[in-house]
């Protein structure tokens, strides 16, 4: 399929999976080198930014967000905005106000979350990548379900200006394709130091040479709780990496039961402070009623076009700053995410990465999902947001399928700025890997 | 289970008005998942406490005055009355 043929049938692939929420209304590629989309909450002047929410339906950004200022720069076609839980709170995008993608294996199950509508394009559309953002897991759990690749980088390594935040001690932006190898061809075209995002500025250089790696660490805690189909697809791939010449150990890290309470306290505590801003002024709606006094109208607004998952973690991020509760959780999860951190750089002295299944199970059914309650779908994470409070490098890559054909992903985390080696273990991977695109029919 | 004042007090705090079924709903919810985080009470403490993963230093731009975005771009999309935002009154 060329540039050309996507544009001519982006909106038949879009109506079957549903992973744009604005696409262009361009049919000639022009002279782009290349197609990409972002996920929603990347500012993007041509194009509505919602992330996901109704509270900010009608918001045109005068600016893109410097990850999409870049890749155009490089010859980059913005095709689409991709659908996406609200403000990125959710592990399935189906926490949206808007549309919810459809898993490229099985059209009734999820596509994971919350840049599911990124994973689910770079899935479906050939020679296709698309920015995501992992706050808490967000760019690997739905490349495990979508069966491709994808990198949330160092904390730092690419500017967050232009992206709508959720956690801005969490937040990351990194990229998700089909080939392993693109995932550093436009990571080295987004990452660099931006003075627009001081985070940004503290980065050292961004290394890409080949670097084999020698050995992984595979946390014992990293494979409780799996189901009986990705225990087994993993121990397989763990077996295929030690054929590759890659030592295996498995090691004891404790600390990672903590991380998905210390997460949460943390990342609600951000979000329920930066969702302050949202009062339907400015931005998005903003046709309450004026004779309203101030309170009762951002009130008013908040209430109608916020979410259910958007008011939990709101009341819940509110609840963990007040007196008393905040002074024992926050500063009590602001800890684990140092020993989190302390336990990743004691590992990796003597291992190159650490590598867990990605995910527990393969991409759920829709109306499972909607059994689930908020704490289920918080526990699901309990993989990912290791490496995401710790800041660190991680990278999933498929690793097989299960008996449904279902995709299954394994994730690698590196040290700090050490995303050379990650790059390298996923293009010595992909090269011995048998992928299995799903069947695109529109 | 948590008690229905306290979550209407940080839901008002919030601005956020709930109906009764969603402050049944989430009373619940945060009672389940503020259960399970009692869970930190175990975890291990540290005498380090960053607010980010990697050690941010200060660094400054030069202050250069520029007109970056056109006035009447920024308020395309915002209701306004003679260029000036609208909001709601203050008393």
């Amino acid at each position: 399929m060329t540039a050309q043929d996507t544009l001519r049938d982006l909106k038949a692939i879009n109506e079957k999976y549903q992973m744009f929420h604005a696409m262009t209304p361009d049919t000639e590629c022009g002279d782009a080198g290349f197609l990409f989309s972002a996920k929603d909450n990347l500012t993007s002047k041509d194009m509505e930014t919602c992330a996901g929410s109704r509270i900010l339906e009608g918001y045109h950004p005068v600016f893109d967000a410097t990850c999409i200022e870049k890749l155009r720069s490089a010859g980059g076609k913005l095709i689409g905005k991709t659908n996406m839980d609200e403000f990125g709170f959710g592990t399935f995008s189906t926490n949206s106000g808007f549309e919810i993608p459809k898993n490229p294996y099985d059209l009734n199950r999820a596509c994971g979350g919350s840049s599911g509508g990124s994973a689910c394009a770079a899935s479906v559309i050939e020679d296709h990548i698309s920015l995501g953002v992992s706050t808490g897991g967000s760019i690997c759990c739905p490349a495990s379900f979508c069966g491709v690749y994808g990198i949330a980088p160092t904390y730092g390594r690419v500017s967050r200006y232009g992206l709508i935040d959720y956690g801005n001690s969490l937040d990351k932006i990194g990229v998700i394709s089909q080939k392993a190898t693109d995932l550093k061809k436009y990571m080295e075209i987004i990452a660099g130091k931006d003075d627009r995002d001081p985070t940004s500025m503290v980065q050292p250089e961004f290394r890409t040479a080949y670097r084999k790696i020698g050995s992984v660490a595979i946390p014992k805690e990293g494979v409780e709780g799996l189901s009986k189909e990705v225990e087994a697809v993993f121990k397989d791939a763990v077996e295929q990496l030690r054929s590759m010449g890659v030592d295996v150990d498995y090691v004891d890290m404790p600390s990672l039961k903590y991380a998905m309470p210390a997460y949460y306290i943390l990342a609600t505590s951000e979000a329920s402070t930066n969702l302050a801003r949202y009062v339907g002024m400015r931005y998005g709606h903003q046709e309450g009623d004026h004779s309203l006094k101030f309170d009762d109208y951002f009130t008013a607004v908040r209430s109608k076009y916020f979410g259910d998952e958007a008011k939990r973690r709101i009341l819940l991020g509110t609840y963990a700053r007040m007196a008393g509760f905040g002074g024992r959780h926050y500063a009590k999860a602001r800890e684990v995410r140092q020993v989190v951190i302390n336990d990743y750089k004691s590992i990796l002295k003597d291992h190159d990465a650490v590598l867990a299944p990605t995910m527990p199970f393969t991409a759920p059914r829709f109306d499972d999902i909607s059994k689930m309650s908020a704490l289920d779908s918080y526990k699901a994470d309990y993989l990912t947001v290791p490496a995401n409070i710790a800041g660190t490098p991680h990278l999933s890559v498929p690793c097989g399928y299960d008996s449904d054909g279902m995709p299954v992903g394994m994730q690698f985390v590196a040290d700090h700025w050490n995303e050379d080696i990650l790059f390298s273990v996923a293009e010595d991977w992909e090269k011995q890997f048998d992928l299995r695109r799903p069947e695109v029919s529109i | 289970m948590m008690d229905e004042k306290t979550v209407k007090d940080v839901a008002k705090f919030a601005h956020i008005d709930l109906t009764d079924e969603e402050l049944k709903r989430y009373c619940k919810d945060l009672g389940d998942i503020l259960g399970y985080f009692e869970l930190l009470n175990e975890a291990p403490g540290c005498d380090e406490r960053g607010v980010n993963p990697i050690k941010v230093e200060d660094i400054v731009r030069e202050d250069i005055p520029e007109v970056k975005f056109d006035a009447d771009d920024l308020l395309r999309d915002m209701d306004t009355y003679e260029r000036y935002v609208r909001g709601p009154r203050l008393s």
